[in-house]
């Protein structure tokens, strides 16, 4: 087994501006937040964003102006409202949307999973998302039955990036026992070209191999993995901390005007060098501790 | 205490869930928002099982059969992820082939826009490309339209939701009404209910346009259709929306939500 445990900066150093970029999470869980802080860091710009259910990465990039066209099931802050700069940017013109269903959005990553360039689905017949999107829903009739049907195209990305829970230096990744599983991370990862992830926390191999079955991203299909605990602030790991209500209601309050969220990344992304940085920037490990969900060492097997 | 509006229409909603059905529960949003997609949802269902329909179930967020009658006590993400339930399939995949395959019976809908024809929009206001609101995009509501038997819509009668013509159709309810849906290619279905906090509507067979079924105790029709920016179809009599009995109220506030999470705004 190759090891690939890496720093963060270089695990993203090969995304470059004018990439199409698929993330992980979903809701407030496991977004890939502390990447995505490191790309707005280094100013990545011109990306075209994959996604399932969207909040605090896609808005962020969204507020840094990352963010040419954005292709997903939904974007806001789940209990919080609306996504406010992904709203501002898409209302700008900045953002191209292109709106897909979740059996859609399963379909097209199943179909980059399985080397196709498109599945079927009979979802969006009559709905105005296949009618503003002929490039990527086109109709077709099924061989077998006639049935009206519609192709979706396969959701290719160049580069993929996942917060997971735990993993090892091969890049082989575990679920908890006790999880919220209401995502599709493990096709995400399936579906990638390049596959960078971000742990909670590196585990030794042999910790890994006792039960393989929980492992959802194996080190195969993963090109870097990087340890970075508290990578989803201030969205939650579900199984090891809760959001943070304090920092996200602070991070809206702030976005409600393009200044405010300007002088947020100043402060969260672009002034600090690295995740540590960003850890002690929200008051350190003990601050964050106190984010914990209990029993959180039972989680995992 | 006389029953509230979210009572009310708590006990009828419960009312159209039949033993054995699968219902489908969004995760909603937060404060009205939430009660109308997750508080009215969880608690009509509760209330049937407990009354006249023990198998019926719920799917919600990526819970099969979560257990109803131990409910998250708060909205925190570890309330949700130590919810018992009978299975939590390795990814909502496993859901959205649930829907594809026609399994669910029921489910909910909330919205930004409803139209005469029961077509829903929670994408953009205005024009989708050069959008003066955009919404959150949405989530599996097409699937819901598309393959689920007996959708319920659960939104406040208001004027800026129920509109002559969505602006973008998200869902496909009865599209242009008559059989224009059938003739798209969806299967038969639609949405069968709408409920708000003045009134209940279903759809007219034939022309599909939304038909008052019922108005809340002390609600009059003249009240409602100042609500709506276009005239619904009147059935031939107008009874009111049934009251729930003692039972029904004893059991929404002291059993299935004793500290008003779900019932709360």
């Amino acid at each position: 087994m190759k090891e690939k445990l890496v720093t963060l900066e270089e695990a993203l150093a090969p995304i470059a501006s004018g990439s199409t970029l698929a993330l992980g999470g979903s809701l407030l869980r496991r977004q890939p937040n502390a990447a995505i802080r490191s790309l707005i860091r280094r100013g990545v710009k011109d990306l075209t964003v994959q996604s399932w259910a969207a909040t605090t990465a896609t808005d962020m990039l969204a507020a840094a102006g990352a963010i040419s066209r954005f292709e997903g099931i939904y974007t806001g802050m789940f209990s919080y409202g609306l996504a406010p700069n992904f709203r501002r940017a898409v209302e700008g013109g900045a953002i191209a949307v292109r709106d897909f269903s979740e059996t859609a959005m399963v379909a097209r990553f199943r179909a980059a999973t399985q080397g196709l360039a498109f599945l079927p689905i009979k979802t969006l017949l009559g709905s105005d998302i296949a009618r503003h999107n002929p490039e990527q829903i086109r109709p077709f009739s099924c061989p077998f039955t006639g049935e009206p049907l519609q192709a979706v195209a396969a959701a290719k990305a160049d580069f993929t990036i996942i917060h997971g829970y735990v993993g090892d230096k091969y890049g082989n990744v575990q679920w908890p026992i006790v999880r919220d599983s209401d995502d599709i991370d493990q096709m995400i990862a399936s579906a990638a070209t390049r596959l960078i992830v971000t742990v909670e926390k590196i585990v030794p191999h042999e910790e890994i191999k006792r039960r393989p079955t929980l492992t959802y991203i194996p080190g195969n299909w993963v090109e870097a993995i990087v340890e970075l605990p508290y990578g989803a602030h201030p969205a939650a790991c579900d199984g090891h901390y809760d959001e943070d209500d304090a920092h996200l209601t602070g991070y809206l309050e702030r976005s409600r005007t393009p200044e405010g969220a300007q002088a947020y990344l100043d402060e969260y992304a672009r002034s600090v060098p690295d995740h540590d940085a960003y850890v002690a920037k929200v008051g350190g490990l003990a601050a964050l501790e106190a984010l914990d969900v209990p029993n959180r060492e039972q989680t995992h097997a | 205490m006389s029953p509230t509006t979210n009572e009310i229409v708590t006990a009828a909603i419960a009312r159209e869930i039949r033993d054995g059905d699968l219902a489908f529960v969004g995760v909603g949003t937060n404060g009205r928002a939430f009660t109308l997609a997750v508080g009215i949802p969880l608690t009509a269902v509760r209330l049937a099982q407990m009354l006249h329909a023990p198998s019926a179930s719920v799917y919600w967020g990526n819970l099969l059969e979560p257990d109803l009658s131990s409910m998250p006590a708060d909205l925190k993400q570890d309330s949700f992820t130590r919810w018992q339930a009978a299975a939590c399939p390795s990814d909502t995949g496993v859901k959205c082939d649930m829907l594809a395959r026609r399994a669910f019976d029921v489910c909910f809908d909330s919205a930004a826009q409803i139209d005469r024809f029961g077509n829903l929009n929670i994408t953009a206001i205005g024009d989708y490309r050069d959008p003066k609101v955009r919404l959150v995009g949405c989530l599996a509501q097409p699937e819901h339209f598309a393959f689920v038997p007996r959708p319920i819509v659960v939104v406040d009668l208001d004027r800026r939701v129920f509109v002559e013509a969505v602006d973008f159709i998200t869902s496909v309810g009865h599209l242009r009404g008559g059989r224009s849906r059938e003739e798209a290619g969806l299967s038969p279905g639609g949405p069968q209910l709408v409920v708000t906090d003045k009134a209940i509507f279903d759809f007219e067979p034939g022309s599909r346009q939304m038909r008052l079924r019922s108005l809340h105790p002390g609600v009059r029709a003249e009240e409602v259709f100042d609500l709506m920016s276009f005239r619904p179809a009147l059935p031939e009599q107008l009874p009111a929306t049934p009251l729930p009995s003692t039972q029904e109220l004893d059991l929404i506030r002291r059993v299935i939500d004793p500290n008003r999470v779900l019932l709360r705004i």
